[in-house]
């Protein structure tokens, strides 16, 4: 095999240098066959003329027999591309325009397609960083309070001991939690712990060092450490001898024994600088957490040729088995068990926008290819002439079709490159544009995967592109000088046109409905003030911190020092604020209201809880509409008091005044004593639901300040800005080192409605060039027709026909193309609102004011594309058309 | 293209081999020599030999040398090469199987006709 290859390459190396001597040689051949031929025939008797016209005519072609022995030889067809590629790059020498504009068209579909499929490549199809990635699932408890599964200890165990259907199961903590780095560079981490099997079912080991040992993930074992790639760079500078190190973490000293590799990923998609073993106390899973066990998430290998429904079936009586036992009936109902795979674990709600964003990115690229496929008709049928002289010059139609291809290919190419180029900076401003929730956006860019795909892309584009044309061959009347051109030609041109337009339609449908969602978004009333708010997040370190009471002295003090600072109006403290994010919560049949029956289990739904001081309610803004609001002696009365929200006033108390009402929350024997309904805010994100909610007084109790970190709300009347830095050297004076976060309130509303107007300004974008290209393929259409009915257009003038008959004629070709496409595109684009319907708010899929508009929009501006070119024709003159051509 | 087509071309390939078997040959050799021992029924024309000749020469099966021709002149010579003859005798094998086969299928159809 390998010697056959050799062989091949040496042949064509001596072959081509010694291309002139072949060249003779063969010619020498050929004579020396006709010398003998001739003598042959003289041998015979023939008079010397006639023995040579006798052996010429015997002799055949001799042009054509050099052609076959030299395409007998290997990689003949070499040379024959590069002809091709020669004579490809002069055409496209000798029209520019041309070649800029396809390369351009083709540059816009292929970079806006390769930017999206770099974006999306990571949540849909590129395999997930981890060995057998396929076949990993999260598994766990779901309920209504928490949709991403989780596990328990007391499941979990049972689990591990009883399960079939996973060849590996592992966990990791639920979240990763705020600690300190102690040494000469202190440093505020994010610490997150996992089990001595979780390494091992990703796949993925240790870059440096090794993995926890069984005997480190015990109870009481050694205080181990696997740290981050970006810890061991940034900390370490690579130090290999940071293994075996001890480091102090939280103020006690722990051993590092692995660094993660530098991409590595964790399946919650969460980062985190220090990880602890998990070392679960089996025996105490009984009674931690009241009796459930560590939460946890838990994650697992299939075992090969077991599907996710499968293992769910066979984990189900397990599951069951265990939540008998474990949890109390009145919870049961509410809790399944779910099985994910790890794909949709990690961005199941980037899935939709991802296909959508694909969709419309591939809409654009297709109708750049049949704007394309339209003027290599157009240019093709300019060259008919030229195309028909070489094929009665012999060239074969496979060498005309190849030659359409190399063109077709080589502008593609061009455009792929050109693309590429346009793809970075796309990118760049998705980046700008994107939401923090798009997962992996940060990683997104141009790799050879990425590369590859765009040069693949552009193949199929120009293949796509160039069959059409090459696939009309030139026809023996094309020779005819004054051959009519058939209209026939234009039918497939017509075509792509009418689906372009149809394709536009529904890039502009989508984004016209997406865009008045983003409207409705924007413009909704929020129920709080969020000018002039900015909230002050201080990450007390644990181990300083490490009471309830030594935070709510902090945080007091806080308090009384931002209040001091001139300007400010109001200064709050509560564990969340609206209008997302995270938010505490009870399910409402968990809250029993004194002299009431208890509510159904399940009914309800989700009532959102925060613990706030009394200025909160006027640092935002919201109006408590009945009762009164919290008072400064309120904080210290030891008194349990609430305010609920007008939603859950009329939910629990319909009809009744709800002052003075006691209510009691689950598993908490304290009676809350309810004093002011407060007005509704939007507080389930910018486009679900509002839920009821329920506001704790914080009172001066420790008990109060240990749990969540608090967020300070200021209500300034000067800027923010201005303000800032007197609040950061407050903080300053009273710690020195934590570090202290400011956000405008606005800024926080603003990024909840990052991802729809991510979404909108894409499609919209999309929706835009889909649509320039489209019109402009309509306008070469019209153009062309209009440019080969000008004969026609004088005989008709000549019989008669007004200037409006003509524009009625050449229009009218337009005015169908557009009917037709805008029908078609209309019937396409309410089929594919239905997609969009989840994106959307407050307006339906088959909003007629949309549709109306982007129709309205898109005949205006066809008809402008067609008049221009129809006017033209109207003006010309009729003698002059006459005489054309 | 037709199927027969295929059938052909490597029929003259066999022709050409099997003429250069006792010895080196220039291409009017082959093509006269071909044309006698068959009784004048198998006409080789030049636009059919010498593509043949090439294609042989490139897979390796026959190689060429410049020598002088019975009458003084300058001519190209073509000799079997090992892998030829090799390639010969498995194409002989083939052909003799293949034209059995087929006096096989003909040998009953004329007397089916007659």
């Amino acid at each position: 095999m390998i010697g056959e290859v050799l062989r091949r390459f040496r042949f064509l190396v001596r072959q081509s240098l010694m291309k002139r001597t072949r060249q003779s040689d063969l010619d020498e051949e050929l004579q020396f066959h006709l010398q003998n031929a001739i003598e042959a025939n003289l041998a015979a008797g023939m008079p010397p003329d006639e023995a040579r016209r006798q052996a010429l005519i015997d002799f055949g072609g001799v042009e054509r027999t050099l052609e076959q022995c030299h395409e007998a030889r290997p990689g003949w067809w070499l040379g024959t591309v590069a002809q091709d590629v020669r004579y490809a790059l002069r055409g496209f020498r000798r029209n520019p325009v041309f070649t800029v504009t396809v390369i351009a068209t083709l540059a816009l579909g292929i970079g806006a397609t390769t930017a999206v499929f770099s974006v999306v490549d990571r949540i849909l199809f590129r395999p997930l960083p981890y060995a057998h990635g396929e076949r990993l699932v999260s598994v766990g408890l779901v309920h209504s309070l928490e949709k991403q599964e989780f596990a328990l200890g007391s499941f979990f165990f049972d689990w591990q001991d009883n399960q079939k259907p996973f060849e590996a199961i592992a966990t990791q903590g639920t979240m990763p939690h705020a600690c300190d780095l102690v040494e000469n560079n202190p440093a505020q981490l994010d610490c997150l712990s996992f089990d001595s099997e979780f390494l091992p079912l990703l796949g993925t080991p240790p870059v440096l060092g090794r993995n926890f040992t069984p005997e480190e993930d015990r109870p009481n074992g050694p205080r181990v450490v696997i740290i981050s790639y970006g810890l061991w760079q940034g900390h370490y500078n690579l130090d290999p001898g940071v293994v075996g190190r001890l480091i102090d973490v939280d103020g006690s000293p722990a051993r590092v024994v692995g660094v993660l590799p530098r991409d590595f990923q964790f399946p919650t998609l969460e980062s985190a600088d220090v990880i602890f073993p998990m070392a679960l106390d089996r025996a105490a899973q009984t009674t931690a957490n009241g009796g459930f066990g560590t939460p946890m998430r838990a994650f697992a290998r299939l075992k090969p040729g077991v599907s996710i429904a499968q293992a769910k079936e066979e984990m189900e009586p397990l599951f069951a088995h265990t939540l008998d036992t474990v949890v109390p009936p009145v919870l049961r109902k509410d809790m399944h068990l779910g099985v994910r795979s790890l794909r949709d674990r990690e961005t199941q709600d980037m899935q939709l926008t991802a296909w959508i964003l694909l969709g419309s990115v591939l809409a654009v690229l297709l109708i750049a290819c049949a704007n394309v496929a339209g003027l290599m008709m157009a240019r093709s049928e300019a060259r008919e002439r030229e195309l028909a002289v070489r094929s009665a010059l012999g060239a074969s139609r496979m060498r005309l079709i190849r030659q359409a291809l190399t063109e077709s290919t080589l502008l593609s190419l061009a455009g792929a490159v050109v693309g590429l180029a346009l793809a970075v900076g796309l990118l760049r401003v998705f980046l700008h544009l994107a939401p923090t929730g798009i997962p992996f956006l940060e990683r997104a860019g141009l790799d050879s995967r990425i590369a590859l795909f765009t040069m693949l892309l552009s193949l199929v584009c120009g293949a796509l592109f160039g069959w059409l044309p090459a696939l009309q061959t030139p026809r023996v009347v094309a020779l005819a000088a004054r051959a009519a051109k058939s209209r026939k030609r234009t039918v497939l041109r017509r075509v792509l046109v009418a689906g372009q337009i149809a394709v536009s339609m529904v890039l502009l449908s989508g984004s016209a409905l997406l865009l008045k969602s983003f409207q409705n978004i924007e413009e909704q009333r929020l129920g709080m003030q969020t000018g002039g708010v900015f909230t002050v997040q201080i990450p007390l370190p644990g181990f300083r911190y490490n009471t309830g009471q030594k935070q709510m002295d902090f945080y007091l003090r806080a308090e009384t020092v931002l209040r001091r600072l001139p300007g400010i109006h109001a200064v709050a403290i509560s564990d969340s604020l609206p209008p997302g994010g995270w938010q505490g919560d009870y399910r409402y049949s968990d809250l029993a209201v004194s002299g009431k029956p208890h509510p159904a289990p399940g009914t309800g739904g989700q009532v959102y809880t925060r613990r706030v001081t009394p200025d909160y309610f006027k640092a935002l803004n919201i109006p408590v509409v009945r009762g009164r609001n919290f008072n400064e002696e309120d904080r210290h009365s030891g008194e349990s008091l609430v305010i609920v929200s007008r939603l859950l006033a009329d939910l629990m108390f319909p009809g009744e005044d709800p002052i003075g009402k006691r209510i009691q929350a689950a598993r908490d024997p304290r009676w809350h004593t309810v004093v002011g309904v407060a007005e509704n805010v939007k507080n389930g994100g910018l486009v679900e639901p509002d839920n009821p909610e329920m506001y704790f007084l914080r009172s001066n109790v420790a008990d109060f300040w240990g749990e969540r970190a608090p967020l300070m709300i200021v209500d300034s009347v000067l800027s923010p800005k201005a303000t800032a830095p007197w609040v950061r050297s407050q903080i300053a004076q009273l710690d020195p080192t934590v570090p202290v976060k400011i956000e405008t309130l606005n800024e926080q509303v603003s990024k909840l409605a990052d991802r729809p107007r991510f979404e909108t300004a894409l499609l919209g974008f999309f929706a835009l060039c889909g649509l320039l290209m489209a019109v402009i393929g309509l306008y070469g259409v019209i153009a062309f027709v209009a440019a080969q009915r000008t004969q026609e257009i004088g005989l008709r003038m000549a019989l008669g026909a007004t200037r409006l008959d003509i524009l009625r004629l050449i229009a009218g070709e337009g005015v169908r193309l557009i009917v037709l496409g805008g029908v078609a595109g209309l019937a396409a684009s309410l089929a594919a609102a239905q997609l969009l319907k989840s994106l959307l708010f407050g307006v339906g899929p088959h909003d007629p004011a949309a549709f109306v508009a982007v129709a309205l929009l898109l005949a205006l501006v066809a008809l402008t594309a067609t008049l221009v070119p129809a006017r033209a024709a109207m003006k010309v003159e009729p003698v002059v058309a006459l005489r054309y051509e | 293209m037709p199927p027969s087509t295929d059938l052909l071309q490597g029929t003259l390939d066999l022709l050409i081999l099997q003429t250069l078997v006792p010895g080196p040959m220039h291409g009017w050799g082959v093509a006269l020599r071909i044309q006698q021992v068959s009784k004048e029924v198998l006409q080789i024309g030049q636009g059919s030999l010498y593509p043949a000749l090439h294609r042989l020469e490139y897979k390796g099966w026959i190689q060429s040398d410049w020598g002088n021709s019975e009458n003084n002149r300058r001519a190209k010579f073509y000799s079997l090469t090992a892998t030829g003859r090799k390639q010969l005798e498995s194409e002989l094998e083939t052909w003799e199987r293949l034209s059995a086969a087929i006096g096989l299928v003909l040998g009953q159809i004329p007397e089916a006709e007659a």
